[in-house]
C-alpha cells in the first residue's frame, strides 16, 4: 500500500506537474485567506490583518520550494530541470563552452587512448587459459650474464629431472625457418619446441592436433604445426593440409595441426612450430633454449623461483664452467610485455598530468565565469533556492561540460588508437589487443565524472559562501572585495599549479628529446651513408647445401652476379649487422692467458663476414690488415678484433699477432691469429656500449647456411629488385627477406624511443599551451579588474612602461613560482624514467634550465598582451567607468 | 511560550489531530496549538512539507472541500495506513517518554 501510494505520487509529480503545482498554490492561498479572515473577524482591519498574516507565514515561495523538495521524484525532476537549465546557460556562452569542451576532449581523449593502449598491453587477459600460472624460465650465469639468458639441452634435462614446481617443463627456441612446399620458398618465423609446449599453453588447435608426449624423443618423426595466418596464406585454409609433407630448413616434416590466429607465442610473428628432438648432449651448449611451464596447483611463482634456484645450485656444483648461475622465472605477461612497461608507465603518468592541467585550466575558467554570475546566484538564493540546491545545479553544469568533453574526446581517443595501431612503433607487443572497448568507455565515463566534479567543486563552493547583501547591493557587477579576492587567490594558485605541472611534463619531454638526439647521433660504427647501404637476408634451402663446399660456391656465385648489377659499388656477406642484429655472442680465450679455474673472459659479439664487409660498410681499419683472398680454408685461421676488445684485453701489448679462440669447455678448435683491429660497431643496439667483438673470415668458417648480403650503392633502395634477381639467378630456391636500407634499420632501432618522445612532447606541448592560456586568462582578468587603479596611476603620472612592467611582473611572479615548484617535482619524478634515457642524466641541468627559460618566455608573452592593453588605458576613460 | 518541535513529534501530532477529525491546513495547526495548550506553534513552513510528505507516504489522503465560511479548502484525512502509523508512533512515544521520565526522576 505505501509503495503503491508512492508510485502514484511519483507518476503525478512527474507527469501531472502543472496540476500538482496549481494545487499547492491554491492550498497556500486558502491558508493565507483563512488566516486573514480569522484576524478580520477578531477585529483587525483588512490591511493590517493581511500584513500580519504574511509575516506569520513567512515566504510563500520558500514554503513551496520546501514542499517541492520533499516530493517523491524531486531529485529526478530537479536534475532534469538543472540539465535543461545548464544546456541553456552553456549555449548562451558558446565561446566559453567550446574552449572548455575542447580542453577536456583533448585531456579525456588522450587519456582514454592511452588507457586503451596500456590496458591492451598490460592488463587485458592473454589468449591463454590461466595465463598467470604460466612462467618462462631463463638461465643466467657468468660469464654470459644475460638477464633473460638461454639454457642448453643438458641444463633442461637437469631442470626437468629435479623440478618440483612446474607441471611439465618445456623448452623452445625461436628461429627463422625456410619453408618449402608448393609455390615459392619462403622464410617464416618459427620455433623448435619440446613436446609439452602446447599442453603448457593449453590452447586447442583449430584443426588437427598438437605434439604428443614423447614426440620430442631422439629419432621421433618430424612434425609441424602451422599458424592460422600461414595456413590461410599458403595453403588456402584447406583442411587437406593435415598429413602433407613440407620442407622445413630443407628437411621434410608432416603437418599435423593448425593453431588459431590468437596463439602468438613465443613471438607475435611465429607461424611455424616443429618438434624439437631432445638429444642428450655430450657437452654443455649450445645455449639456444628458454623454458616455459605451468605452475603446479597451489605453487606460487616465488616458490617456483626458490625451486629453480636450488636446481641452479646443483647444476653449478657439477659444472665448474658456470659462475653465479640462477634460473630466473618470469610470468608470461611480463615476458611478453618486456621492456615496454616502463615507457608505457611514464606515458600514462604524463597523460594523466595533461588531464590534470586541463582540469585546472577549466576550473580556472569556471571560477572566472562564476564571478560574473554572482548576481544571478544571489538573486536565486534570495528567491528561496537552497544553497545545496545551487551547488547541485552548478555541479550539473560542470558534469554537462565534462560529458560533452568526453563525447568529443571519444573521437580523439579513437583517432589516437588508430594512429598507434597503424604506427605500431618498435613492434609493441600485444598491439592487436589494443582497442576502444567497454573497459575504455567505462574509464572514459569515470574520467568525465571525476573531472566534472573536480573543476566544478571550487566555483560551486565559492557560490555557497556568497554574501547576499553585498552582492545584491552591487547590482551583480562583480565585487572586488570579499569572495572576489578569495576567488582570485584560488585562480592564482591554480595557475601556479598549472605552470608547475607543465614544467614537470616539459622536463620529461626535454630529457627524452635530448636522449633521442644522442641516440640518433650514434652511427652504429660504420662510415658509409646509411641510405646507401642495402641489406638482404639470404637463406638457401635444400639438403644439398648441407655440404659446405656447395654453400661456399653458391655464395661466391651470388656475390659475383650481384657485383655486376649496375650501380653496385661494393658488396659483401656477413652474419651480423648493426645496429642490433647480433648473430652470436660467446666467451673467448687468449692464448697464454692464465685464468683462475672456472674463470673466463665475458661473452663478446662473434661476427663471420666476407673480406669486403669492412670496405662495404666503411668500417675504419685502425691497425694491421683486413681479411684478404689469401685467407682461405686451408690457410692459417685469422681474426680481426674491435677497438674495444683490443682496449679491454690487450692493454699492455700489441694485439696483432696474438691468438684467440672461443672458450667453450673441451674445445679442440684451433687458435686464430689476430691480424687487424677495426673501429667499434654496434651489434646489440644503439643504446648499449657492449662493443667488444671479433670477426672471423667467412672464407675460413661456415657456421650457418644463412647470411646477410650487404650492398653499397648511391642508388640505395632503388636497386633492390635487380640485386634480388641476381641473387635468385644463382639459385631460384634461395629465399630473400628483410630487404631494407641501413637507414630503415636505424630508424626501426629508435622507433620505440621516438614514439615515447613524440608522445611525451605532444603532451608537453598541450600542457604548455594550456598553461599559457591560464596565465593569459588570469592576467587579463586582473587588468580588467584594475582598470580603475591603473587609470589613477596613469593620471598621477605613471608612464606606459611602468604600467607594462607592473602587469608583466605579476605574470612573471606567477610563472616563477610555478617553475620553482615544477622543478622540485621534476627532480622527484624524472628519475623514474632514467631507464629510458640515453646519454643524459635524469636531472640534466641544461634541460631543466632550457625548460624553465622556455616556460618563463611563454608566460611573459602571455602576460604581455593584457599588459599592452593596460598600458593603453586612457586615464579619463578608466576613471569615468566607475 | 511556543516551543520548537522535537524531531519526529510533528508527524505524531498531525496524525493524532487527524484521527479525531478531518481538517485543512490552518485547522491542523490551530488544533495542535489547542491540544498542546499552545506549547507548539506549527508554522506553515514545516506544516506543509510534512503534510505532503505524509500524503506521499500513504498515511494521509487529501480532498478539496468546503470550509467553515463556505470557501474551498484542502482537507486531510487519515488512511488505514495512517492509523497504523499513529498507533506505532504513539506506542514508541509512550516508551520514550516513560524512559525519559524515569531517567529524570532517578537520583
Amino acid at each position: 500500500m505505501p509503495l503503491l501510494s508512492r508510485l502514484l505520487s511519483l507518476r503525478r509529480n512527474l507527469f501531472d506537474k502543472p496540476r500538482v503545482e496549481r494545487d499547492l498554490d491554491e492550498e497556500l492561498r486558502t491558508y493565507l485567506d483563512q488566516l486573514i479572515g480569522q484576524k478580520v473577524r477578531s477585529g483587525t482591519d483588512y490591511a493590517a490583518a493581511r500584513r500580519e498574516a504574511l509575516v506569520e507565514i513567512g515566504g510563500m515561495e520558500q514554503i513551496k520550494e520546501e514542499v517541492r523538495g520533499i516530493r517523491i521524484g524531486n531529485m529526478l525532476e530537479s536534475t532534469l530541470h538543472d540539465l535543461r537549465f545548464g544546456c541553456r546557460t552553456l549555449s548562451k556562452s558558446i565561446g566559453f563552452t567550446a574552449v572548455v569542451i575542447l580542453a577536456l576532449a583533448l585531456g579525456i581523449g588522450a587519456n582514454t587512448a592511452m588507457f586503451s593502449v596500456a590496458y591492451g598491453i598490460l592488463m587485458r587477459p592473454l589468449p591463454y587459459p590461466d595465463a598467470d600460472r604460466v612462467a618462462l624460465v631463463y638461465m643466467h650465469f657468468s660469464p654470459q650474464n644475460f638477464d633473460r639468458g638461454t639454457m642448453c639441452i643438458a641444463d633442461y634435462l637437469d631442470w626437468k629431472a629435479q623440478n618440483h614446481a612446474f607441471q611439465e617443463p618445456s623448452i623452445f627456441s625461436s628461429r627463422r625457418m625456410d619453408l618449402t612446399s608448393t609455390g615459392e620458398p619462403e622464410q617464416v618465423q618459427g620455433a623448435f619446441v619440446s613436446a609439452g609446449f602446447f599442453s603448457t599453453m593449453q590452447v586447442a588447435p583449430l584443426i588437427g592436433r598438437v605434439f604428443l608426449p614423447g614426440e620430442d624423443r631422439p629419432n621421433s618423426a618430424s612434425v609441424a604445426v602451422l599458424s592460422e595466418p600461414l595456413w590461410r596464406r599458403r595453403f588456402s585454409a584447406s583442411p587437406a593440409v593435415l598429413g602433407q609433407t613440407i620442407l622445413v630448413n630443407g628437411a621434410p616434416a608432416t603437418i599435423i595441426g593448425v593453431m588459431p590466429g590468437a596463439f602468438r607465442f613465443p613471438r607475435a610473428t611465429t607461424e611455424l612450430w616443429t618438434n624439437l628432438q631432445v638429444v642428450p648432449p655430450t657437452r654443455r651448449g649450445p645455449f639456444f633454449y628458454r623454458g616455459v611451464a605451468r605452475l603446479k596447483p597451489g605453487v606460487t611463482l616465488e616458490q617456483a623461483q626458490r625451486d629453480t634456484n636450488a636446481i641452479g645450485q646443483s647444476i653449478m656444483r657439477e659444472n665448474a664452467y658456470y659462475r653465479n648461475l640462477t634460473l630466473p622465472v618470469e610470468r608470461l605477461r611480463d615476458a611478453i610485455v618486456g621492456d615496454v612497461r616502463t615507457p608505457l608507465e611514464v606515458l600514462i603518468g604524463a597523460v594523466g598530468l595533461v588531464l590534470l592541467i586541463a582540469v585546472v585550466n577549466v576550473a580556472n575558467l569556471m571560477l572566472a565565469r562564476s564571478t560574473t554570475r554572482e548576481g544571478e546566484m544571489a538573486l536565486r538564493l534570495s528567491l528561496g533556492a537552497g544553497r545545496a540546491r545551487l551547488v547541485r545545479q552548478l555541479l550539473t553544469e560542470s558534469l554537462l561540460l565534462s560529458t560533452g568533453g568526453a563525447i568529443a574526446g571519444l573521437l580523439v581517443s579513437y583517432g589516437g588508437i588508430q594512429l598507434v595501431r597503424s604506427w605500431n612503433p618498435g613492434n609493441l607487443p600485444l598491439i592487436e589487443s589494443v582497442r576502444l572497448d567497454a573497459h575504455a568507455l567505462g574509464f572514459m565515463l569515470l574520467a568525465a565524472l571525476a573531472t566534472g566534479l573536480a573543476f566544478g567543486l571550487a566555483p560551486a563552493l565559492h557560490s555557497m559562501r556568497a554574501d547576499l547583501n553585498s552582492t545584491l547591493r552591487e547590482g551583480g557587477r562583480g565585487s572586488r572585495a570579499g569572495s572576489g579576492s578569495a576567488r582570485r587567490q584560488s585562480r592564482m594558485v591554480l595557475v601556479v599549479l598549472e605552470v608547475a605541472l607543465s614544467v614537470m611534463l616539459m622536463a620529461g619531454a626535454g630529457l627524452l628529446l635530448r636522449s633521442l638526439g644522442h641516440l640518433e647521433q650514434v652511427t652504429g660504427g660504420f662510415a658509409a651513408p646509411p641510405r646507401e647501404i642495402l641489406t638482404f637476408a639470404i637463406s638457401p634451402s635444400g639438403p644439398r647445401y648441407n655440404e659446405e663446399a656447395r654453400l661456399r660456391t653458391l655464395y661466391d656465385d651470388m656475390l659475383e652476379r650481384a657485383r655486376r648489377v649496375p650501380g653496385v659499388e661494393s658488396i659483401a656477406t656477413t652474419d651480423s649487422l648493426p645496429p642490433d642484429r647480433q648473430a652470436d655472442a660467446d666467451t673467448f680465450m687468449i692464448e697464454g692467458q692464465v685464468l683462475a679455474p672456472g674463470e673466463s673472459n665475458p661473452a663478446v659479439s662473434v661476427v663471420v663476414a666476407s673480406a669486403d664487409y669492412f670496405t662495404t660498410m666503411r668500417i675504419p681499419l685502425l691497425k694491421g690488415r683486413l681479411f684478404t683472398v689469401q685467407d682461405r680454408q686451408e690457410s692459417a685461421p685469422v681474426a680481426i678484433i674491435s677497438e674495444s676488445l683490443a682496449r679491454h684485453f690487450f692493454t699492455d701489448r700489441d694485439p696483432i699477432g696474438q691468438h684467440i679462440k672461443w672458450s667453450g669447455p673441451d674445445n679442440q678448435v684451433p687458435y686464430m691469429q689476430v691480424v687487424g683491429v677495426v673501429a667499434d660497431v654496434k651489434y646489440t643496439g644503439l643504446a648499449r656500449d657492449t662493443d667488444d667483438a671479433y670477426y672471423m673470415a667467412s672464407s675460413q668458417v661456415v657456421k650457418d647456411r644463412r647470411a646477410y648480403l650487404v650492398v653499397r650503392s648511391r642508388l640505395g633502395g632503388a636497386i633492390a629488385p635487380s640485386v634480388r634477381r641476381a641473387i635468385q639467378a644463382a639459385d631460384p630456391g634461395v629465399t630473400v627477406n628483410q630487404v631494407e636500407t641501413m637507414q630503415q634499420s636505424l630508424a626501426q632501432a629508435v622507433a620505440l624511443p621516438r614514439f615515447d618522445t613524440m608522445l611525451l612532447s605532444a603532451f608537453a606541448g598541450a600542457a604548455l599551451l594550456l598553461a599559457a592560456v591560464g596565465i593569459y586568462g588570469i592576467i587579463a582578468y586582473s587588468v580588467a579588474q584594475r582598470t580603475h587603479e591603473i587609470g589613477v596611476r596613469m593620471a598621477l603620472g605613471a608612464g606606459e612602461t611602468s604600467v607594462l612592467a607592473m602587469v608583466v611582473r605579476q605574470g612573471a611572479m606567477l610563472a616563477l613560482t610555478g617553475i620553482l615548484l615544477g622543478l622540485i617535482g621534476a627532480f622527484a619524478l624524472t628519475r623514474l624514467m632514467s631507464g629510458l634515457l640515453f646519454g643524459v642524466g635524469s636531472t640534466d641541468p641544461l634541460t631543466f634550465a632550457a625548460v624553465s627559460l622556455g616556460l618563463l618566455a611563454v608566460a611573459l608573452f602571455a602576460s604581455l598582451v593584457p599588459a599592452v592593453r593596460a598600458a593603453r588605458i586612457s586615464p579619463m576613460a578608466a576613471l569615468r567607468c566607475e | 511560550m511556543p516551543t520548537n518541535l522535537l524531531q519526529g513529534t510533528l508527524d505524531l501530532l498531525i496524525l493524532k489531530t487527524l484521527a479525531l477529525q478531518e481538517l485543512h491546513g490552518l485547522g491542523i495547526s490551530q488544533r495542535i496549538a489547542q491540544i498542546t495548550n499552545q506549547t507548539f506553534d506549527v508554522k506553515p513552513g514545516s506544516l506543509f512539507p510534512a503534510l505532503h510528505r505524509m500524503e506521499e507516504a500513504g498515511w494521509l489522503k487529501s480532498y478539496w472541500g468546503e470550509s467553515e465560511n463556505n470557501r474551498r479548502a484542502k482537507y486531510y484525512r487519515l488512511t488505514p495506513a495512517g492509523r497504523a502509523q499513529l498507533k506505532a508512533e504513539a506506542d514508541e512515544w509512550q516508551k520514550i517518554s516513560l524512559a525519559m521520565a524515569n531517567a529524570l526522576q532517578s537520583t
